[in-house]
């Protein structure tokens, strides 16, 4: 009985290595050379969320609404403070940061911006309008020189 | 044209923009030099006595119990000075602007801060002669932001005159701010010298018209500081420029002028529409002159430039502070502190200024700051030298029409 287990054990596994075989194309797709449509798909994603976190940054209601978030309660937007994405200095992320009074991420001081100074409602830290304000802020300062823990 | 196309025609647009304002850097700083050497004589500068100096005082806070005892630092930065030719009588002057005021149910605290500078300006002592406000006194120019404004300026007992901002201006096209503020620019002579007030806002190219914009539309893209959409909007026009010439013709050369602009009269980081585009023909019509002071808002920061012989001052906002440009900040400008946007009060504030019994003009930023130096001592807490790893790139969604929630 314990014998028959075993072998039933064994061909599970088995059938496994295999299933998890047959999806090894997929898995492994980053080891191929790409094609130029996929370079563009890749970007295509990106500046979707460049866009959209633009949006979000600059105040617009009906992107704010469809991602059900209030950034803002006294009708300031991020941009009238940060210009172009000016003095948010995202390559200095993550490091203690004053106003938290702790080690913090871009999240982190994403947040605070919106809880203090926009008196708005704090977003979800994983969700899609955290995702395209990371993005519209690091795009921003793209070429910017990498310089963790700065203050 | 689909989505994609569409997309990749606004980067190319976008990448095409940051290139032309990267080679733009170099061509202002040439352009500038260009425009002083046209304008200034060997060895001339805006006023042999001029100094920048920095000083820190102590000042109690002018609004009685207000502060609960609490004193603030104040700043002179600049001590600009100018001589006059003749006996002048000493009197002070006040500058407010940048108050953005939205209605009073969104944000109170534009509110309460525009409340505390005019009670500090009424509280002068000796009391200022006049009160000039700068512009910008409501945020999206809407009748209720322009009626409350008003409201709070009637504290102010002393004469008020008042230039427009664009915030002011593009909803209505003017037409509420001059029902309850009169025309947009005018001059008058006070104690020897001859005050000026231009309008910089209200001649901005028709953007909203091809496009159908709605007045909010026209108004919100005029109100976001780095959008594209309303494009090179500040200027002075031939119109005025004429009138400018006409105003000061009748005016001794050497005779103290002040002009009040809300936007600065020199080229100063256009990406932001922080210029004024046809600053080289002002300073073509003030070139006879020599002792020409501009006193701007607009740009939210401390700021201090000279060009030819007129020397320009940048005053603070009540509402909030704009960081410095990655480039374009005069060499002359000794940088504000970075500020704390957790303290609402902080790098905002207001401007004292004095005309000497001397002959001398004194500008004092009233900066709210607690128990703080406003001036950074070391590179890294300058509002300036901080950005010293930062790049930046023009925003992109509003490359495309239309352009309100228009993404997918």
């Amino acid at each position: 009985m314990k014998g028959t287990r075993y072998v039933l054990t064994g061909v599970f596994l088995g059938l496994l290595v295999m299933l998890a075989s047959s999806g090894t194309d997929q898995a492994l797709a980053h080891k191929e050379k790409h094609t130029p449509d996929q370079l563009k798909a890749f970007e295509d994603v990106f500046m979707e969320q460049v866009k959209i976190g633009d949006l979000l940054f600059h105040g617009d209601g009906a992107t704010e609404k469809k991602l059900r978030v209030t950034l803002s309660k006294t009708g300031m937007a991020c941009a009238m403070c940060h210009p172009f994405g000016s003095d948010n200095h995202p390559y200095e992320f993550p490091k203690f940061q004053e106003q938290i009074n702790k080690f913090a991420t871009l999240r982190d001081m994403i947040n605070w911006c919106i809880e203090k100074p926009n008196e708005g409602v704090k977003i979800d830290p994983d969700g899609d309008a955290m995702k395209a304000l990371e993005t519209y802020i690091y795009w921003s300062n793209k070429g910017s020189k990498l310089d963790p823990g700065r203050h | 044209m689909d989505d994609h196309d569409r997309l990749e025609l606004a980067r190319d647009k976008a990448r095409r923009a940051w290139w032309r304002k990267a080679r733009a850097s170099s061509e202002i700083r040439r352009t500038r030099q260009e425009m002083d050497q046209e304008l200034r004589r060997p060895g001339e500068r805006p006023d042999p006595s001029l100094a920048i100096t920095r000083r820190i005082f102590l000042h109690k806070s002018l609004l009685a119990g207000a502060t609960a005892g609490a004193a603030t630092y104040g700043w002179f930065p600049l001590v600009n000075t100018l001589d006059l030719a003749f006996g002048a009588e000493a009197f002070k002057f006040a500058w407010v602007s940048d108050n953005h005021l939205y209605p009073k149910n969104v944000n109170t605290r534009f509110v309460e801060k525009a409340t505390r500078a005019v009670k500090e300006v009424q509280a002068m002592s000796p009391p200022a002669d006049f009160l000039i406000h700068g512009g910008d006194l409501a945020q999206l120019g809407d009748p209720v932001e322009l009626d409350l404004g008003s409201d709070i300026l009637k504290e102010v007992k002393i004469r008020k005159v008042f230039i427009p901002g664009e915030h002011d201006w593009y909803l209505d096209m003017g037409a509420k701010w001059q029902q309850l503020f009169g025309p947009p620019n005018w001059t008058f002579d006070h104690k020897g010298v001859r005050f000026v007030g231009v309008d910089t806002v209200s001649r901005g190219p028709d953007y909203w018209t091809a496009k159908k914009m709605t007045p909010k539309e026209r108004m919100g893209h005029m109100a976001t500081l780095d959008g594209s959409v309303a494009g090179a909007w500040a200027g002075v026009g031939r119109d005025q420029l004429e009138w400018l010439n006409r105003t000061l013709s009748n005016w001794p050369k050497a005779n103290p002028i002040v002009i009040f602009t809300h936007n600065p009269l020199y080229e100063y980081y256009p990406p932001w529409n922080f210029w004024v585009r046809d600053w080289r023909e002002v300073h073509e019509v003030l070139k006879p002159y020599s002792n020409v002071t501009n006193v701007h808002g607009h740009t939210h920061q401390v700021l201090y430039n000279e060009i030819g012989k007129m020397r320009s001052i940048g005053m603070l906002a009540t509402s909030w502070t704009w960081p410095y440009p990655p480039e374009g900040v005069p060499v002359l400008t000794r940088c504000k502190v970075r500020v704390d946007p957790g303290d609402h009060f902080d790098g905002v504030g207001w401007s004292r200024l004095t005309m000497t019994a001397a002959g001398k003009i004194e500008n004092q930023y009233v900066m709210w700051r607690k128990d703080k130096d406003i001036f950074a001592d070391a590179p890294w807490d300058s509002g300036c030298a901080d950005n010293i790893n930062q790049i930046l790139q023009p925003r992109i969604a509003d490359r495309e029409w239309p352009y309100y929630g228009a993404y997918k």
